[in-house]
């Protein structure tokens, strides 16, 4: 069987990756993207995890409700994202500087 | 390397190269289409490891919802109509220098670490039940409140959603 | 007369009278305007007929008695006390009449040969202030005080000799005088000096006391001389006196007749005891040779005051002959006669001008009435006036019975005497002053028959009148002091009444000397009688151009004072005021550089400090951008750097 670490690398890989995208693109749907592939990554986790003690289902649950949290935050960011678009007429988060000093 | 070792490999070789490529691309719209491959690779990879329902639920909810919904923003909020909306990259040395910095920390941090290493019971059992079962004696709170949350967004994102037309600032 | 008669106050009256009087005229002539001039002339000739009788009143008092001293204190420097101080004994006295009586008939001449003039005021203001001056010559017991009044006289002869300073060459002549004069007096000055650190005395009292002779007193003696030579005309210095006849003729008559040009022989008097004999000797000597030139000089001159000028120079010449033969009262007795009888020439030069003026005036015409080519045959329109001239050459000349053989005649004993038996060089300074006595009898006569006889030659068609009576009054009595009687009783022993209290000791008397000396003028008048009978003129340009000492002096002195003063004109302008400039412009220069330095450097620094704050600011502001992304990343590098710290180390 593939040892566990393996499975923690990539999620590792996936974790980071998810954090370039949020850093790097100039795009709120982008970043929703990457927010999404870090959550997918923690999900990895929790999963990988879960396979080292095959008779509890903790892992497998968590995972669940982590996948509701995100269903959510996907809603509500989209929402948003849609809602500053129409405000500012752009979706380059950048832009949006209100919150400036 | 059996089988399994194979498929998982492929999988994970899959959503890596997806992820990695997901940084790279400029068109949003490959952006969420490679983010589809990359869910369902790791749904695959759920499979793998006998998480079935999470795999299924993966595919059904992240992979046929949200990707959707985020596929509705895109054409949402692209500028033009009909041309593909291109992004620009902003602090991309500082970005990937971090990224990379902190992948090598958490790979380095997990290579320090030995796993117990125990062996699969030779089969499985019924994941689908037990989870059902959890969802109403264990993780009732959990469920509760997920339900509560859901509702909340709902309304929260038709509210936001809704009063679009009606102020136009 | 008593020997011991005590000063009585009145005496100290009239002494202050005699001084103050003068200076009073002065003032007061100088601060009346113009219109008042009037006023102002009546007053100077009251104020000095008052000096002059409180003069005369000193005289008799002071005279063959002891000599009155009075003294003030000054100033004193350290442990030096200087005086002001009075000393008559009995030349003081004789020169004080002389120059107050001289003086009072100058002025009442001056009203009538000034009256057409308008700056009268001044004229009669310097007038009164140049008899102060003198005064102070001749009453001052001390040298500094005599160089001080010096001064002074040397200013009211150039004010006096410029008073008609519109005419240039009134001018020239004034600064000329003023020159020489100055020239001088820096060889009197030196000579001061000399004296000064070797005695710490100017009291001429205390100097004559000094007993042996020094070898400083050869050199402080001869510069003392040089003041003399300046002031009295002597060779070198001679040549400012015929310029100074572009003054008014009362002016020359009082001036440089009688008074201010015998202060040097005054002066010579005074301080006889200091003069060593190698001095004398060179004294003499110059004297003999001024004596000799000026009488040259006057032989060939037309201009009727030039004459009288070169004569005076050669009278003085032969004043300092007689002083240089160890016989200053025979100089003394010479000045005093020569005052009398010159300036009697002089004012009846005066007479004739003004005379010929006035003919001009009526019948407007313009020549030069000075010039003696023009005149002639005027003793029929000018009676008075030639018999005045005839009396008073007779004086000059030496014609016996007058006072004027009388002096000649003990400057002939005295050199007699001093040359000795010995054949030297003495014989050649006696047989100049024959030479010149033999001269002077013929330029005299030259004057007179030139002016006065022969045919009329400009002035025949106009009406000539015999000047003012009170132009002629004070000649009439100057001519009565050409007589002998002035000096002695006897009219062939010059040792009379004058002479004698002036000398002290032995005179030493030469029997044959008045005939030899009077048939030697008789000789002289023939001579000249069959020269000139005819109107000859004999021209000579050496003579008439004075020798061309003028051009001497310019070119050997002036020129390279001219060449020194363009030279330092030009370095004063281009190396000094080049210095300051370039001073100036170092100093601008600096201040540029100052500024830039200020500017770049000094507000560079604090700008800079300021734009790096601004930067460093900037820098630190750009995290809060309210760019999300770059909050995101803030965090995730701190949280990273967190991890990094906590986790390896």
């Amino acid at each position: 069987m593939v040892p566990v670490e393996h499975i923690l690398y990539l999620a590792a890989l996936l974790l980071t990756a998810g954090l370039a995208i949020v850093i790097v693109k100039r795009n709120a749907i982008m970043v929703l993207l990457g927010i999404e592939l870090m959550l997918n990554a923690s999900n990895l986790n929790l999963i990988a995890f879960n396979r080292l003690q095959p008779d509890k289902i903790d892992g497998q649950m968590f995972s669940l409700f982590v996948i509701v949290v995100a269903v959510c935050e996907a809603a509500v960011g989209l929402a948003i994202v849609l809602r500053v678009y129409k405000m500012y007429q752009t979706s380059v988060p950048d832009e949006v500087t209100e919150l400036k000093d | 390397m059996s089988l399994t070792s194979i498929m998982f490999y492929f999988f994970a070789l899959v959503a890596a190269l997806s992820a990695i490529s997901m940084v790279f691309v400029k068109n949003v719209f490959y952006g969420a289409l490679l983010l589809i491959v990359c869910l369902l690779s790791v749904a695959g990879i759920y499979v793998l490891a006998f998480a079935e329902f999470v795999a299924v639920v993966q595919i059904l909810i992240y992979a046929g919802g949200i990707l959707v919904v985020i596929i509705f923003g895109i054409m949402l909020t692209s500028r033009i109509a009909g041309k593909p909306l291109l992004v620009q990259h902003a602090n991309k040395f500082l970005g990937l220098l971090v990224s990379g910095v902190m992948f090598v920390l958490l790979v380095y941090l997990f290579s320090q670490q030995s796993f117990t290493h125990t062996s699969l019971p030779p089969q499985p059992e019924k994941q689908i039940g037990k989870i059902g079962v959890g969802l109403i004696t264990d993780f009732v709170l959990p469920f509760e409140i997920a339900g509560v949350l859901l509702l909340a967004a709902l309304i929260g994102a038709s509210v936001l959603a809704s009063t679009m037309k009606s102020n136009r600032e | 007369m008593n020997d011991q008669r005590l000063y009585s106050s009145f005496f100290e009256i009239c002494l202050a009278l005699v001084v103050i009087l003068p200076w009073l005229s002065g003032l007061v002539c100088l601060i009346l305007p113009e219109n008042r001039s009037r006023i102002a002339r009546v007053l100077a000739v009251v104020l000095m007929g008052l000096s002059a009788t409180a003069a005369f009143f000193i005289f008799i008092s002071c005279w063959n008695n002891t000599p009155y001293t009075h003294q003030w204190n000054w100033f004193s420097i350290a442990s030096h006390q200087f005086s002001v101080g009075l000393y008559l004994d009995n030349l003081a006295a004789i020169m004080l009449l002389m120059v107050n009586l001289i003086s009072f008939l100058v002025h009442v001449y001056s009203i009538g040969y000034m009256a057409r003039d308008d700056q009268q005021g001044r004229y009669f203001a310097m007038l009164g202030f140049f008899t102060f001056s003198m005064l102070g010559i001749v009453l001052a017991d001390n040298l500094l005080l005599i160089f001080i009044f010096w001064e002074l006289v040397g200013f009211s002869s150039y004010a006096l000799i410029g008073h008609w300073f519109e005419k240039e060459a009134a001018a020239a002549a004034a600064k000329k005088a003023f020159l020489f004069n100055r020239i001088g007096d820096l060889g009197f000055l030196i000579g001061l000096m000399l004296l000064w650190t070797n005695t710490e005395t100017f009291n001429i009292d205390q100097l004559r006391n000094l007993g042996e002779v020094f070898s400083w007193q050869t050199a402080a003696s001869l510069c003392i001389f040089c003041g003399v030579a300046g002031k009295s005309a002597q060779f070198p210095l001679l040549t400012w006196l015929p310029d100074a006849m572009e003054g008014p003729t009362p002016v020359s008559a009082l001036i440089h007749a009688a008074t201010m040009v015998a202060a040097g022989v005054f002066l010579l008097a005074r301080v006889d005891f200091l003069f060593t004999d190698s001095s004398l000797n060179v004294v003499i000597v110059a004297g003999a040779i001024t004596a000799l030139l000026a009488a040259l000089a006057a032989l060939v001159q037309y201009d009727l005051k030039k004459i009288l000028a070169y004569s005076t120079i050669s009278q003085l010449g032969l004043m300092v002959t007689a002083f240089g033969s160890h016989a200053a009262d025979v100089a003394v007795l010479h000045l005093f006669t020569h005052a009398f009888f010159k300036a009697c020439l002089f004012l009846s030069a005066g007479l004739i001008i003004h005379a010929m003026h006035e003919a001009h005036h009526e019948a407007s015409v313009h020549s030069d009435v000075q010039d003696i080519r023009n005149l002639g045959g005027l003793r029929k329109r000018l009676p008075f006036t030639f018999v005045a001239c005839v009396v008073s050459g007779a004086a000059l000349a030496g014609l016996p019975f007058t006072a004027g053989f009388l002096s000649k005649d003990a400057i002939l004993t005295s050199i007699t005497v001093w040359k000795g038996d010995d054949f030297s060089w003495r014989w050649l300074v006696l047989l100049s002053t024959f030479i010149v006595s033999f001269i002077t009898v013929l330029y005299t006569f030259r004057l007179i028959w030139f002016v006065f006889m022969g045919k009329e030659r400009s002035t025949a068609a106009m009406t000539v009148q015999e000047p003012p009576i009170i132009m002629r009054l004070p000649v009439a009595f100057l001519v009565a002091c050409s007589a002998w009687l002035i000096i002695a009783w006897n009219p062939v022993d010059y040792a009379g009444w004058l002479y004698s209290s002036l000398h002290e000791g032995e005179n030493s008397h030469i029997n044959w000397m008045p005939f030899l000396s009077g048939g030697w003028v008789l000789l002289a008048c023939t001579t000249a009688y069959f020269l000139f009978r005819n109107g000859n003129q004999y021209q000579s340009e050496l003579l008439l151009n004075n020798f061309y000492l003028d051009r001497v002096y310019h070119a050997s002195i002036g020129k390279p004072l001219m060449h020194l003063i363009r030279i330092t004109n030009y370095l004063d302008r281009t190396v000094i005021d080049g210095t300051i400039h370039l001073a100036a412009y170092g100093h601008v220069a600096f201040a540029h550089g100052l500024q830039w330095i200020d500017r770049f450097i000094v507000d560079g620094v604090v700008n800079g400090a300021a734009s790096a704050a601004r930067g460093v600011g900037l820098l630190t502001r750009s995290l809060q951008g309210g760019k999300i992304q770059v909050y995101i990343l803030s965090a995730v590098m701190a949280i990273l750097i967190f991890l990094l710290w906590t986790l390896l180390w």
